[in-house]
């Protein structure tokens, strides 16, 4: 219940609801844009400056691997149920699954603060593990479609470009470096733009998110009842999947409620865009409905305090 | 009365994401010059849509303009053609009367 009173699950909500409403309420799209870019480059740095404080560590490694291996694997299984149980036919299928693979940034982000904010932080190298498990997941999802239809697997340049040097994860890493570079001391007096306004901006995004999930929901075509089970059951599946892998590593509460999170969440960033490129014949609409729009809500909401009371229990 | 030339204006309706593949392809194509137009929000048989930065555009979509001379047109619209159902591209071609055809 308090992560749920958190300002930023509240602001959330008052965006799906205004949406839901047909307010005319909207964040212009360059703020929104500067939001998001501000959020990334702030918890890179804040990631960064904790590992120079305490380290490289074999935690660290544990959790890259336990990380890359998700995002290898989670596709697959998804693949598989969105073909039976989803009844979506091969392209769709590989699609939405390349998504729950990978991982959205501002999940990550409100379960990083609400941890926090309960008093278990999670360790600052899962802003790596973040970034390195953004794109595995496109090229299983691509290799997914393309063998099942019999065609060969060509990442054209642009592909190779918007997978592997997408904004969101040059910026994600690009910061997570300077902040090891700076340490605590360097940090010092950027502080007050990256620590003291990040909670109020970060409220701001989600009431942007919550007007962007919910006018996807309004607008969604082809959202079966069936694929709405499933982009529930995805985050519950993965995200105990993860927490659970997380607590047999042997890390703290904070940490092995965070690799749930990483796992159960879907992306919506660097995914749709090489979909475009890579399986256009994929319905964006459906994908990004999917994830943003149903996963997206239910792992603020009802999700990361899910699996913060599975770690706890399993810790 | 200032002398005005006929060319062609291709304007192209496209994903974000496809941009960079195919302003390359109309300059491969001869294309000298063209211009990006932003949008804000659309419909159509696939759905609705709109400029949303919170996917990093990858829902959103821009306008590809050009004027070129007819063969340059034709050229790059054979390029063009597989890529027309594969990415759902809205093509229309105007023709156009410019001032200082040379540049065109």
């Amino acid at each position: 219940m308090e992560t749920l009173l958190s300002p930023v699950i509240l602001f959330f909500v008052l965006g799906a609801l205004a949406a839901f409403a047909k307010s005319d309420l909207s964040i212009p799209e360059p703020l929104s844009k500067a939001l998001s870019l501000y959020l990334m480059c702030a918890i890179g740095l804040k990631g960064g400056i904790l590992v120079s404080d305490n380290g490289m560590t074999v935690d660290l490694f544990l959790a890259a691997i336990a990380g890359l291996v998700l995002s290898c694997l989670i596709p697959i299984g998804a693949f598989a149920l969105l073909r039976s149980f989803g009844k979506l036919e091969t392209t769709n299928a590989a699609a939405v699954a390349a998504h729950y693979g990978s991982v959205s940034v501002v999940t990550f982000v409100a379960g990083n603060q609400l941890l926090t904010d309960a008093g278990t932080p999670p360790a600052g190298y899962m802003i790596a593990v973040l970034a390195l498990m953004e794109t595995p997941a496109i090229i299983v999802g691509i290799f997914l479609a393309r063998r099942n239809t019999g065609q060969a697997f060509q990442p054209g340049q642009d592909l190779l470009r918007e997978t592997l040097l997408n904004g969101s994860v040059v910026l994600l890493l690009g910061s997570f470096i300077i902040g090891l570079i700076i340490g605590k001391d360097g940090f010092a007096p950027v502080s007050p733009v990256f620590e003291t306004g990040f909670t109020g901006l970060l409220c701001l995004f989600l009431l942007d998110m919550g007007l962007v999930a919910a006018r996807r929901l309004r607008h969604a075509r082809n959202l079966t009842l069936r694929l709405v089970t499933l982009a529930i059951v995805f985050p519950i599946v993965n995200g105990t999947i993860g927490t659970t892998i997380g607590a047999m590593l042997g890390f703290d509460i904070g940490t092995a409620t965070t690799l749930g999170i990483l796992a159960a969440s879907a992306s919506y960033i660097a995914v749709p865009a090489a979909m475009r490129l890579a399986l256009p014949k994929a319905d964006a609409g459906l994908y990004l409905a999917m994830s943003l729009a149903v996963t997206f809500p239910f792992n603020i909401i009802v999700g990361i305090p899910f699996y913060t009371m599975l770690a706890k229990l399993m810790v | 009365m200032i002398k005005t030339t006929t060319r062609k204006k291709i304007e192209i309706l496209m994903d974000v994401p496809l941009l960079r593949s195919l302003r390359d392809l109309a300059i491969k194509n001869g294309v000298r010059g063209y211009t990006v137009l932003p949008t804000l929000a659309g419909g159509g048989d696939q759905g609705r849509w709109r400029d949303d930065q919170v996917t990093g555009g990858a829902g959103s979509k821009v306008v590809f303009a050009t004027i070129v001379k007819e063969d340059t047109a034709d050229r790059f619209l054979t390029a063009l053609e597989p890529l027309l159902d594969e990415y759902s591209l809205i093509v229309t071609i105007t023709t156009v009367e410019v001032i200082r055809g040379d540049n065109f």
